[in-house]
């Protein structure tokens, strides 16, 4: 096994366009590294400059030390698995396995134990005299990841290995692949759109958008301190409520006002986030998860500056929860919500974004569609950001 | 090509890490192609680009095989100025009016078939037998079915030499041709409407279209590529193949009756010896060939 | 073709029939199902009336070859004669293994140079390979006519027409691009991950594409080897002109010039062609999927 370090790695194709700018990342020997951003973020791109598949602009690529920008696929020692899986139809399961280990004239007994164990590990040991046709999505998922596993190779990597499969054995595989990387102790790179996939299977996940890194961290950190308004509305599902505010100093106390609404912010957060103080009297974007939200009556002590006046517009109940999407009444319209900040940042690219605040609530919350309802917001985990250049305020909060 | 260009001091780093004469992948993949199809494109360059080129050379020549003389473009005007040139074009002309029936026969065909006859695939298979027999076999029966006093002129009770008489011949060459298009056509058809998906005409039913608006408005359109694709393999045989089946049945006779283009210029040039007219007679094969290509394209874009 | 078998009455007239007035056929109600039994029974009819044409020059072959040039001549009457004396008429045997020999060797130059090509065409393009495979695919459309004199000089000045050279060359270069058209189709369709694969596998292009896509590309290889097949086989033009020795004539040209001399009895042409005609038969017959498939490719499908 290897690291695997990008230093200012840069790709730019013949046409013009940048795939990949002055992307630095360094993976540990044995880490699971996810890559994880909206498509042409550029995060396939970055992959396969690892596989050997795509050439690198600028910069330098170093796998196992050894500088790997100018080196053949097959001079890495690298096992790539595909979205696709690209299985060779014509050869049975153990021929798949075996055929990269054959090219390397390894000993037939020791391919034979190789690929044994490797169908041994992903229960694949009766399927083996059988053609990829022949085979479910998830078996064929199996054997791309056996054909990595036998060349017991440098790094892994894989690019949307589960986007094919159905929802639930996307689940189970997501466990499994994760079991397995930690069993083997293989450096992994691994690629996916799915932010889920991302912050359950990546010891660290980096968040990529438009060919730039914008946050590498282990997936809680991520979580908890997004480092920009892009990673905080990426990250969670549902997304972060966002909205832009203005911070108003009051009698010692800072306010978040936005439309009829105001939210005091709690000392807590304001110890953990000293930057905010400079903020004060300026606009900022204002964050708060959906989980951060109670209703009222679950919080009957909370102080009015912690209340929002909402106006339940749609009420999912998902049995363990409710997800209350509100908005806060006639005020509505006025309100910048994250959505549109993100929106500028994309040059409008991408799809317009929901204009409505979501809570997370118990499963018993007296909500209604369509009526008034009180919520509590948790002033303690506010998230702060320069509406300018989208950073988070005081990021440094341990 | 920009991707190649390296800076210099990372360019050195990396022949440190490695062996210097190794090529990169993206090279290797072009060169690869490139040398792979360097075979290909030799062999049509040879044996056809290039007589093609020389073709218009000798076109301007006059040509017995043994001297050669150069005329010019007027070798041209000349042609023009030649009868029995126009009659040739005029055949060529009337042998395409029958590639509409070549189409319209085996797309009714294709269309009864589908409709699931008892037994269609033994069907399909009988009519496309014909297509392995080779024109000259056609053309040998051809020939005796429309003699004089043939099983033809038995069926219909008459007493004509049809390929004998030079107002029947081309149309039974015409016929013959149609006749060895069926085979080919019609399973072209039926591969289309096997990927016809259903469900639109059954949205189509849905809606109340009666069975002929769903035809020509759904079944027909979804053939639209294959009725290309039969269109230009009909053309191609009518400019090319068509030649063993007038070289067995009529030697282009009688006069220049069923000569058609492409058998004018085997006629010029090997029975006459006229090389430099032969090879002018093949560029306008060449010129017509390219002209039905062109409306062929044209009419697909303006759709 | 995977349908499933016609069933009896119940069955709806698939839509799209322009002879159908009787209005939309979406699941017919039982008390149509008498007139639309008849009309299936008009359908049957007539396709047996046109399996009938289709047909006859078999029937014509086949009853003719049985016949000596006299009953044929009379329509009475019956002799094996044509069948004993085919042996000795025409030299049926060397020119059926003059059209096996030559049909081999341009069937294999044109599989060696179209899977290469097609490969580098889907898979490894370089610069100004579509311009080069446009050209290659439009060389499909020049008839051998428009170019037969120079290409006449040029193989005979090459003394390449005093054997079996010559033809096939021309064979294989005439062949080539319809060849390289269909190879290329075929490998598009795989997935350039399963080349990508092979590449971090540890393959060079080359290997990869004899142990990778050259092992899927069977289908696409029958289907140029049996269009190849009954095209070569059944080709007059080249075999006449590029092969200047009698003997070395393929079965379809010795065939040809005999009909037209005109001075051979018709029963034993037939039986001529019935042999020439059935390797064609069979190849067809067996690979009927295969031409099918090379015929509509083009289509995209």
């Amino acid at each position: 096994m290897a690291e695997i370090t990008f230093d200012r790695v840069t790709k730019v194709y013949p046409d013009g366009t940048s795939a990949v700018s002055e992307l630095s990342l360094d993976i540990a020997d044995g880490e699971f590294v996810v890559l994880v951003g909206p498509s042409g973020c550029g995060k396939t791109t970055a992959l396969r400059m690892v596989a050997g598949l795509e050439e690198i602009s600028r910069g330098e690529l170093r796998i196992g030390g050894r500088v790997a920008n100018h080196m053949l696929p097959r001079g890495r020692d690298i096992a790539m698995v595909f979205q696709n899986y690209a299985l060779y139809p014509q050869k049975s399961v153990y021929n798949n396995m075996a055929f990269a280990l054959k090219i390397r004239n390894v000993p037939k007994d020791e391919i034979d134990r190789r690929v044994r164990e490797a169908a041994r590990i992903l229960g694949l040991t009766q399927y083996l005299e059988r053609k990829p046709k022949a085979l479910s999505g998830g078996q064929r998922q199996r054997v791309a990841m056996g054909r990595a596993i036998v060349r017991e190779p440098q790094a892994f990597l894989m690019d949307e290995p589960l986007s094919n499969l159905d929802a639930k054995l996307r689940v189970d595989m997501r466990a499994e692949i994760a079991r397995i990387q930690r069993m083997l102790g293989a450096t992994t790179i691994y690629v996916t759109h799915d932010q889920v996939e991302a912050m359950t299977m990546g010891d660290r996940v980096a968040v990529m958008r438009g060919g730039i890194l914008q946050q590498v961290d282990a997936p809680e950190r991520l979580y908890e301190q997004p480092a920009n308004l892009f990673v905080a509305s990426f990250i969670g599902s549902p997304a972060m409520n966002l909205v832009e505010a203005s911070l108003e100093a009051e009698s010692g106390r800072l306010h978040c006002r936005f439309g009829d609404s105001s939210l005091a912010v709690s000392d807590i957060c304001r110890q953990a986030r000293p930057e905010i103080e400079a903020y004060a009297g300026r606009r900022v974007v204002v964050g708060f998860r959906s989980e951060d939200i109670t209703d009222a009556t679950s919080a009957p002590e909370a102080g009015a500056d912690r209340r929002l006046k909402a106006v339940i517009e749609v009420r999912e109940a998902l049995g363990s929860e409710i997800l209350a999407h509100f908005s806060l009444g006639e005020e509505r319209a006025g309100l910048a919500l994250a959505g549109d900040v993100i929106e500028e940042q994309d040059g409008g690219a991408s799809s317009p974004r929901s204009r409505r605040f979501v809570a997370r609530l118990g499963p018993r919350a007296p909500v209604r569609e369509g009526e008034r309802a009180e919520l509590v917001v948790d002033t303690d985990r506010l998230h702060f950001f320069d509406p300018e250049s989208g950073l988070a305020l005081g990021r440094s909060r341990t | 090509m920009a991707a190649l260009v390296t800076p210099v001091a990372m360019s050195r780093s990396v022949e440190r890490s490695q062996r210097p004469r190794r090529m990169r992948l993206s090279t290797q993949r072009r060169l690869t192609g490139l040398v792979l199809s360097i075979p290909a494109l030799a062999l049509v360059v040879a044996f056809v680009v290039i007589p093609i080129v020389q073709a218009v050379y000798y076109s301007m020549t006059q040509w017995n095989g043994v001297t050669s003389t150069w005329i010019g473009p007027s070798a041209y005007t000349q042609t023009f100025h030649n009868p029995a040139f126009w009659q040739v074009l005029t055949n060529n002309g009337l042998l395409l009016l029958a590639v509409p029936f070549a189409l319209a026969i085996p797309l009714g065909i294709a269309v009864l078939l589908h409709e699931r006859v008892r037994g269609w695939k033994f069907f399909r298979s009988v009519y496309f037998l014909p297509t392995a027999i080779s024109w000259v076999v056609i053309g040998m029966v051809a020939e005796r079915f429309f003699a004089y006093d043939g099983p033809l002129d038995k069926i219909i009770g008459s007493h004509t030499d049809f390929l004998g008489s030079s107002s029947t011949a081309l149309l039974a060459l015409a016929i013959t041709f149609v006749w060895s298009m069926i085979g080919t056509n019609t399973v072209i058809f039926l591969t289309g409407l096997a990927t016809l998906d259903t469900t639109v005409q059954e949205a189509a039913f849905v809606d109340g279209a009666t069975a002929w608006q769903s035809f020509s408005n759904v079944t027909l359109p979804h053939l639209k590529r294959f009725v290309q694709l039969a269109f230009i393999m009909t053309v191609i045989s009518a400019f090319s193949a068509l030649f063993s089946l007038i070289f067995v049945m009529t030697g282009g006779g009688p006069g220049y009756s069923t000569t058609t283009m492409e058998f004018f210029v085997y006629q010029t040039g090997f029975s006459q010896s006229e090389f430099g007219t032969a090879a002018l007679y093949g560029i306008v094969l060449f010129v017509m060939m390219a002209v039905v290509g062109i409306v062929q394209l044209k009419l697909i874009r303006s759709e | 073709m995977a349908r499933s078998a016609p069933t009896e009455w119940t069955a709806p007239a698939p839509p799209g029939t322009p002879v159908n007035v009787a209005g939309p056929s979406v699941p017919l109600a039982p008390a149509r199902s008498r007139r639309s039994r008849a009309r299936r029974g008009v359908l049957f009819l007539l396709m047996v009336a046109v399996a009938a044409v289709m047909l006859y020059p078999f029937y014509f072959m086949i009853t003719t070859s049985f016949h000596t040039e006299a009953q044929y001549q009379t329509g009475h009457g019956s002799s094996i004669s044509s069948w004993t004396t085919l042996g000795q008429t025409v030299p049926i045997g060397q020119q059926l293994l003059n059209s096996t020999l030559i049909c081999a060797a341009s069937i294999a130059i044109i599989l060696v140079v179209s899977i290469s090509a097609g490969f580098a065409f889907s898979k490894l393009q370089f610069r100004g390979s579509q311009g080069v495979f446009l050209a290659l695919v439009g060389a499909m459309m020049v008839p051998l006519q428009s170019i037969l004199i120079p290409e006449y000089v040029n193989v005979s000045r090459l003394g390449l027409t005093n054997n079996y050279t010559g033809a096939i060359l021309v064979y294989a270069a005439l062949g080539t691009p319809f060849a390289t058209f269909l190879m290329t189709t075929y490998f598009r369709g795989l997935p350039d991950e399963l080349i990508e694969a092979a590449v971090v596998d540890g393959l060079s292009y080359p290997a990869t594409l004899w142990r990778v896509a050259l092992p899927l590309a069977l289908p696409a290889i029958a289907t140029v080897t049996v269009l190849q097949f009954v095209q070569i086989w059944d080709d007059l033009l080249v075999g006449l002109l590029f092969l200047q020795n009698p003997a070395e004539r393929p079965i379809t040209v010795g065939l040809a010039v005999l009909a037209s001399g005109r001075t051979t009895s018709v029963p034993i042409l037939m039986a001529g062609s019935l042999v020439s005609a059935l390797p064609a038969m069979v190849v067809y017959l067996g690979f009927q999927r295969y031409l099918v498939r090379g015929l509509t490719l083009g289509v995209g499908k």
